[in-house]
């Protein structure tokens, strides 16, 4: 059976191959790779061991900054995991085909984010273990979560945001967890048989199966969308310059769709070349995840030219001074790498040479992912540092133990991405099917 | 009373299994199933199969969702009663986020716990008659016949162009 689409033009059998090649045995470098980054996790967990010892204090959050790094990579994290379902539900919602190749990979980023930007309030709590405060249950002293606050919203929306994107992924996974129990032996068959909870690919399965996936798509929407609403609330319902604007929703779901699709292309361009994935994620589908990014850069642009201008038009000192200081303060070189990198350099994948050149596409990526994290740090410190009243400034920096977290948070995501990709079909042999089937470019 | 035979035709393009399909069920044959590799509209339309309720499961825990995280933030807040940032006690827009997320979750629950009981999975002895080529790039149609019966069954296969496998 072949595609008789124009590219890529493979066979059922084919398409199966390419993605069960992966699953194989795997080599030294990668078990060498996986100790690295699980070295990276112990430090991170090590240095969280010493703040929990020692205090919240070894961080270098303090007045006026009481939210540091570890609400900065909280929100960064939040943020890349909205691309998978952006690439998940919405575009499956709009049948662009082209999303198929990626978006297994796309949805386990989403899944591997969103675990670790939980860990953080657990992090920032400093006393983890009364972290069951914020669970509704009866007390002896009758005392409740208060849901008026942006806080008590995060927990329930995280929480339904892992818990919804967890069983779509794995729901979606199910006909591909058949297809590599069809194909396995001894141990890895018995494995695959329990997870693949006895799929056969008959009609009843199929009928039912479309139609709950379509509802999944139908109910993620909505969430991101209200996800990242939530988490900008957490700023922007507090009486801060700079946070207290009607803007922060709209504005986070762009930055967390910008930030999330910069890192589907970091993660994607070596995951493509690592596992012979050429003829599946083709450099077309790599190119229109850069268009996206042209376009999501442009919104974030424009939100942060509209909080100049509302800070303008506004005529409130305050929020003039904290906008002013944002551009030429303390922070500027933060702000400055922040518009350049996220507002800026995407530009030039309006070149289709650029966009096209998969180092390129690798570099601007990056280059997105940094500027983005600077855009969390820009947002959460400059306000608190510059806010109302001048004998009341003053400035953060990240302590080591920051800094070790930080590391553990990003070796922890990678660690978790890199183990997936070589124990579960990372693209869905299922929807490439689909995609050939359809006769689909899979540059769209 | 003779034993029944499970036979399965084997097919690598979706129009034949269809058209297959579409005849074995106008036959004496018993069509049990039909196993395809992708979701196929050819199947669909042959088979003449009605839209999937597991939708009702999805709006009823939506609902179920939006009362219960509604209920939640009401029960809680008026255990005390006390006035918050200027908010009444039971505030409505607030409590409409919790409403709205536990919405999404219960429905999206409900919506996996439709698709399983609808499908009848996890269920693992339903392998017994199943062909390991049907998850990678073949079209199988599962047709059950009495004993007498399986020389026919198996040349109207072979007629269609599929291969075929007997199971008992």
């Amino acid at each position: 059976m072949t595609n008789d689409g124009a590219s890529p033009k493979l066979t059922y059998a084919q398409i199966d191959q390419t993605v069960l090649d992966t699953l194989r045995p795997a080599t030294r470098p990668y078990w060498i790779t996986i100790a690295l980054l699980f070295l990276g996790v112990l430090l991170g967990a090590a240095c969280w061991l010493y703040q929990i010892f020692s205090g919240i204090g070894v961080g270098g959050q303090n007045n006026p900054v009481a939210w540091g790094t570890y609400l900065i990579n909280f929100v960064f994290w939040v943020g890349i995991a909205h691309s998978g379902t952006l690439i998940s539900a919405i575009l499956h919602l709009f049948r662009a085909g082209w999303r198929n190749p990626i978006a297994r990979a796309a949805e386990t980023m989403t899944v591997f984010a969103v675990c670790t930007a939980g860990l953080f309030p657990f992090i920032h709590l400093g006393r983890v273990w009364v972290v069951f405060y914020m669970l509704p249950y009866p007390t002896q002293r009758g005392l409740w979560p208060n849901f008026l606050s942006p806080l008590m919203f995060d927990v329930i929306a995280i929480s339904t945001y892992l818990i919804v994107s967890s069983l779509f992924w794995y729901t979606g996974m199910l006909p591909d967890l058949a297809t590599v129990r069809d194909r396995s032996e001894g141990l890895r068959k018995k494995i695959f048989t329990i997870l693949s909870l006895g799929w056969t690919g008959e009609h009843e399965h199929w009928r039912h199966f479309s139609r709950t996936y379509l509802f999944f798509a139908a109910l993620a929407t909505p969430l991101v969308i209200s996800v990242h609403s939530v988490v900008s609330w957490d700023f922007a319902l507090g009486v801060v310059p700079g946070w207290h604007t009607t803007i922060f929703a709209p504005y986070f779901v762009a930055g967390a769709i910008h930030s999330g699709l910069a890192m589907v292309l970091t993660l994607m361009i070596p995951l493509r070349k690592i596992f012979h994935y050429e003829k599946i994620i083709t450099l077309s589908v790599l190119e229109n995840v850069a268009k996206t990014i042209i376009f999501t850069g442009l919104i974030v642009a424009f939100a942060y030219s509209t909080e100049y201008f509302m800070a303008w038009y506004s005529h409130n000192v305050v929020e003039l001074e904290t906008f002013r200081w944002r551009a030429v303060g303390d922070y500027s070189l933060q702000f400055w790498i922040m518009v350049t990198c996220n507002t800026v350099i995407p530009l030039l994948f309006f070149f289709k040479k650029i966009r096209t050149t998969i180092v390129w596409l690798f570099i601007i990526s990056l280059i997105v992912n940094i500027g983005m994290w600077f855009e969390r740090f820009v947002i959460i410190i400059g306000s608190v540092a510059h806010d109302f009243i001048p004998h009341a400034w003053g400035l953060y920096a990240p302590t080591a133990i920051e800094f070790g977290i930080m590391l553990g948070s990003f070796c922890l995501f990678f660690f978790l991405f890199v183990l997936f990709v070589k124990h579960l079909p990372s693209v869905s042999m299922t929807e490439i099917k689909e995609t050939a089937h359809a006769g689909e470019n899979h540059g769209g | 009373m003779a034993a029944k035979h499970h036979v399965i035709g084997l097919f690598t393009d979706e129009n034949r299994a269809a058209e297959a399909a579409a005849r074995l069920r106008e036959s004496p044959w018993q069509l049990q199933k039909v196993f395809s590799p992708i979701p196929s509209h050819k199947l669909t339309d042959a088979l003449k199969l009605k839209k999937s309720p597991v939708g009702y499961f999805t709006l009823c825990g939506g609902i179920i969702g939006f009362i219960c995280g509604f209920a939640l933030a009401i029960f809680t807040s008026t255990r005390w009663g006390m006035i918050v940032s200027g908010k009444p006690v039971v505030a409505l827009i607030p409590f409409f986020i919790v409403g709205f997320e536990c919405t999404i979750l219960f429905a999206v629950i409900a919506n996996v716990i439709g698709m399983l009981t609808l499908t009848g999975l996890p269920r693992y002895d339903n392998l017994r008659y199943y062909d390991p080529r049907c998850s990678g790039s073949h079209f199988g149609l599962l047709a059950s016949c009495e004993a007498d019966g399986l020389e026919k069954l198996t040349g109207f296969f072979q007629q269609q162009g599929a291969e075929v496998k007997v199971f008992d």
